[in-house]
């Protein structure tokens, strides 16, 4: 928004669409497990931060509001982690007895 | 001007637009982030019931996105980035006084996000066809769940843009003030990073 090289957000967009491209492209020819949960906290965690970064120009931006939208896109990706590598915990955390 | 510290008896909209050197600015409006922020917390809480659901239910969340369209979820994110980039075209050309232009883009924006509702509604027609309905299981549940109150959330932001082309096209916003249609924009990427991670949820993690 604003302020690009000319082509800039040009190419965070092809960025963006290869990058979706590419990961549901994995997920169909891969095998669960770690590889396809890192992938995917990545792409969350990588993706979420261009359109941040270059569609809502946050990188520039207000402080407090910048590093709302950064928590929010490092914490998801994280919870995608941890859920996967410590189900159970989390799974015992969220019982109620 | 630091919108975020101007009194509340003035109104949102009648504030000038910051200028996009200044790094204390805040896009749009103080108002549209007061509503991404609800909408931040409220998806955020949607997805910790996602993960303690998986949590509990791993077999569930393992074999579920078998059923799911994986094409449908893959066409929906391809529709809202692209969209999102017109959007960002949007704001580009309104602020070199592009209103023609912007209106153009404003328009395209609202017609590619515009299929994504008529994306699910095939994918749900599909879905049904193959018993994938709310009771089939409690990843269909989370699923209809969460993308549903996604999609609740991205016809408000057509409603924003719908509303924005008409300003834009009246000739409303200028160079020196476009903080509507920043809003709206900035409204319309927030459902964009809402639904980059809604789409590995359902689609991708087994």
């Amino acid at each position: 928004m604003g302020k690009m090289n000319i082509g800039h957000a040009e190419k965070i967009w092809l960025l963006l669409i290869g990058l979706t491209v590419a990961g549901a492209w994995f997920a169909e020819t891969g095998h669960p497990g770690w590889p396809l949960t890192l992938i995917v906290a990545g792409l969350i965690a990588f993706k979420g931060r261009m359109v941040v970064d270059h569609y809502m120009e946050m990188s520039r931006a207000n402080a407090r509001i910048r590093h709302v939208l950064y928590t929010f896109i490092t914490i998801v990706p994280l919870l995608v982690i941890f859920s996967h590598g410590w189900g159970d915990l989390f799974r015992r955390l969220t019982t109620l007895n | 001007m630091d919108t975020m510290t101007t009194p509340l008896t003035e109104p949102i909209y009648a504030q000038p637009s910051a200028s996009v050197d200044d790094h204390n600015r805040v896009p749009g409006n103080s108002g549209i982030w007061v509503g991404i922020f609800c909408v931040l917390v409220e998806f955020f809480l949607l997805f910790i019931v996602y993960f303690v659901a998986k949590a509990h239910h791993p077999e569930a969340f393992q074999t579920g996105p078998d059923k799911l369209v994986t094409l449908a979820g893959v066409t929906i994110t391809l529709l809202l980035l692209t969209s999102g980039y017109c959007m960002v075209k949007a704001v580009e050309s309104i602020r070199k006084d592009a209103a023609t232009r912007a209106f153009r883009w404003v328009i395209l924006a609202f017609i590619l996000g515009c299929g994504y509702p008529l994306v699910k509604y095939f994918e749900i027609q599909w879905n049904m066809a193959h018993g994938v309905d709310t009771k089939a299981g409690i990843f269909y549940t989370v699923y209809y769940y969460l993308t549903l109150n996604h999609l609740v959330h991205v016809f408000w932001g057509l409603l924003g843009l719908g509303w924005v082309a008409v300003r834009t096209h009246r000739g409303i916003y200028t160079s020196k003030d476009y903080s509507g249609l920043e809003a709206a924009a900035v409204y319309w990427h927030t459902t964009d990073v809402i639904w980059l991670a809604i789409f590995p949820f359902f689609y991708i993690l087994r």
